[in-house]
């Protein structure tokens, strides 16, 4: 019981469903499975490091130079990017060449900046969320929904890039519809 | 069939929302009313534009991963006298739009598509290109905007009409998703009756 | 093939037989609104069919009549006051949005039915969730004075029932117009089972999967009782029947079907019990189309290997043959035919 409600809260939550946050580079990443556990371990990395950043900045920046928000974060953001990189050259060599493109996409995303600032909007609206742990929780929890909704889109790929579905819908426009209407599901169950 | 890249391509054949699927999320979540709406053309308009031509001055000799660095930092630069006039202009609707406001400095046109397509054009085409791009994004948020609040608000520009039957839920996430997917492929359709494009089924499901 | 459409005009046919059996139901206990109500929704689902085709350029043929049983199930599924208009919107958007979008009868991700039903839950709540009394019967154009909750809503906040066994296996209780016929529902059930028109696996696994856990997490003070109201109420047999045991959306296998069928059943059972959403079967059949999908992606994986697992040992054979006819001794008559 436990294990279902929680699904549904994660559901609720979920950054593609429910705030449309990363959708275009979810439509990149279903294309095969190896991109899709690239792009989402690259984009749950993002989003938890983030998280624990922007828990510092938020911290650090005074009230009245809030507006200077953006700009630290994507700071931080840039600074994952480059650290992320220069791992994975030494670590992985001639792998680099793939593991990059996944970086490259995930870091500078809808999904990874929209978890940043959702993530401290509750934290501001809920001064129990406020805490270190938080905030990595959260952005963790922001991956596992991009992983979710992944799986969900995966699951459907083969038929809606089928040449059984009408040229014009084909694709993109039917991944939004089908998208649309897990949405609409978890929706009416929130 | 392979046709020459055009200036107006961003307004109508490989539109900025509804051909390259970029900037989608604002559409989806805050495209529901026309005052969000004309908030969001706003700082979309000017961020895109001001970032972009700023941005196309950093040396091509920087590396691609600093480079990107460059444009988002330049962006969210740009993004702070956006953000203060908007204050004045939009007070109301910044508060609506929430997270998407900063989310529009961080965009694909900018952080991407500027390498991709701005950057390989003559300074005065670029500008031209991005114009249309611009307009692309600004002509589907409207029109999302409108036909969105009318049906699901029974409003326009939160003017009473005579519409009984509400169907609220296309005011929600779930209800963009849907919308902007009926549009897609209403595009496409219309574009297809135009332009020759290619199949783009690719995977068999036999 | 000409075989396999037989097959599903025979399943549409059985399965609008059993609708208007419930259909002829509701308008005992409605009256003509509820028969209006189907007839609007029979209309618009045929127009937007027919219209989406055209624009498609593709032929509309007799086994594009599917679109009529999913319309009969929306409005079997609504409250006969429901609003005409709404109805038709929901119909519009179930045959275009949630079926054609995606290639039609012939690539079907999700049940037309559920998916409408979700889209008025979502926007129409009130107006769904909101019946007249049964006997309460209603013109064309009459519109009603008393609305009331229905005896889901009521067992879901209260844990009690207020009707007796021969009301509840009547549909003699306020719900949609069409899901509260018990009796009539297990015999569709039945015949629609036999008839392999339906997944059986789909259909055993919601039921046993909602009596199950009804069992073991009671909704009312008697472990019976709690089996027994949560089969009736909130439309699960309804949804067991038409929805989740649909066979274009259930996986093929019955043990596939059957899991997926039980983890609706769970899901939707929970949901009603932790936070007494009516009818949340209709939604969470649409929330599992994924884990059809992915049932389905499986079936199809092992149909594959099952193929390429039988040419290979069909290769193995007639390579041992082969090597067999080479080895075998030679025979005293080959040995003087040689001489």
């Amino acid at each position: 019981m436990y294990l279902i409600n929680e699904l549904i809260a994660l559901l609720a939550v979920n950054l593609i469903l429910m705030q449309a946050l990363g959708t275009s580079t979810l439509f990149i990443a279903a294309d095969n499975r190896r991109n899709l556990v690239g792009t989402a371990l690259v984009i749950t990395f993002f989003t938890t490091a983030g998280s624990a950043a922007a828990y510092g900045i938020n911290s650090a920046l005074p009230e009245k130079y809030s507006d200077l928000t953006l700009l630290f974060y994507t700071l931080t953001v840039g600074i994952l990017y480059l650290l992320l990189l220069t791992l994975m050259y030494f670590i992985s060599g001639e792998k680099f060449r793939d593991i990059r493109k996944y970086i490259h996409v995930s870091a500078f995303n809808c999904a990874v900046m929209g978890t940043l600032f959702t993530v401290s909007g509750n934290a501001a609206e809920n001064a129990e969320l406020n805490t270190f742990c938080s905030f990595v929780w959260a952005g963790a929890k922001a991956g596992i929904g991009f992983i979710i909704a992944a799986l969900i889109l995966t699951a459907a790929y083969r038929k809606l890039n089928s040449a059984k579905v009408p040229a014009s819908f084909r694709g993109f426009p039917a991944m939004l519809v089908y998208l649309g209407i897990i949405s609409m599901a978890v929706y009416s169950l929130k | 069939m392979n046709r020459k890249p055009s200036v107006f391509d961003g307004l109508l054949g490989d539109n900025t929302v509804l051909s390259s699927l970029m900037v989608i999320s604002p559409v989806i979540v805050c495209g529901n009313t026309l005052r969000s709406a004309l908030a969001l053309m706003y700082a979309f308009s000017a961020i895109t534009m001001l970032s972009v031509l700023i941005s196309s001055f950093v040396p091509r000799k920087i590396p691609y991963a600093v480079r990107i660095i460059v444009y988002a930092v330049i962006s969210s630069l740009v993004y702070i006298p956006v953000r203060l006039a908007a204050q004045n202009f939009y007070p109301d609707s910044i508060e609506q739009i929430g997270i998407y406001f900063p989310l529009l400095a961080v965009n694909s046109l900018i952080v991407f598509q500027t390498e991709a397509k701005f950057f390989r054009m003559k300074r005065i085409r670029m500008i031209g290109s991005l114009v249309f791009y611009i307009l692309g994004f600004d002509a589907v948020m409207l029109v999302t905007a409108f036909l969105r609040e009318l049906l699901a608000y029974g409003t326009i520009n939160s003017k009473m009409t005579g519409i009984t039957v509400l169907t609220g839920g296309l005011a929600q996430p779930f209800g963009g998703f849907i919308f902007l997917g009926l549009m897609c492929g209403v595009y496409r359709w219309i574009r297809s009756a135009f332009v020759q494009t290619r199949s783009e089924a690719d995977v068999s499901d036999k | 093939m000409l075989k396999k459409v037989k097959r599903e005009r025979f399943v549409w046919l059985d399965t609008m037989l059993t609708l208007l059996t419930l259909e002829l139901m509701a308008y005992f206990y409605y009256g003509p609104r509820a028969l209006a109500l189907a007839a609007v929704c029979v209309a618009f689902s045929l127009a937007a069919e027919i219209v989406s085709f055209r624009l498609m350029h593709r032929e509309f043929t007799a086994d594009d009549l599917t679109c009529t049983s999913d319309a009969l199930i929306i409005a079997l599924a609504l409250p006969s006051v429901m609003d005409y208009r709404i109805a038709a919107i929901a119909c519009v958007f179930a045959v275009v949005a949630a079926k054609n979008v995606f290639g039609g009868r012939i690539n079907m991700i999700f049940s037309p039915a559920a998916a409408a039903y979700t889209f008025m839950y979502t926007s129409w709540g009130r107006e769904l969730l909101q019946f007249t009394e049964p006997h309460v019967r209603l013109g064309v154009f009459d519109k009603a004075d008393d609305l009331v909750s229905s005896a889901s809503y009521t067992f879901n906040v209260s844990r009690n029932m207020d009707h007796t066994d021969f009301e509840l296996l009547m549909g003699n209780f306020s719900g949609p117009c069409g899901a509260v016929s018990i009796l009539l529902l297990a015999v569709a059930a039945v015949i629609l089972i036999l008839r392999r028109d339906i997944s059986a696996g789909a259909f055993i696994g919601t039921v046993s999967g909602t009596a199950a856990l009804a069992y073991l997490a009671p909704a009312a003070n008697f472990r019976s009782d709690s089996v027994k109201y949560s089969l009736v109420t909130n439309m699960v047999l309804f949804a067991a029947v038409y929805i989740v045991s649909d066979k274009r959306i259930a996986p093929k296998r019955n043990y596939y079907a059957f899991f997926y069928g039980l983890f609706i059943a769970m899901c939707s059972y929970i949901i009603v019990l932790t936070t007494a959403r009516e009818n949340a079967i209709m939604l969470v059949s649409v929330l599992f189309t994924p884990v059809a999908l992915g049932f389905k992606n499986l079936e199809k994986r092992i149909e594959t290997a099952e193929k390429e697992a039988a040419e290979l040992a069909a290769q193995a054979e007639a390579a041992a043959e082969v090597s067999a006819e080479n080895a075998a001794p030679v025979t005293a008559e080959e040995v003087s035919a040689d001489e």
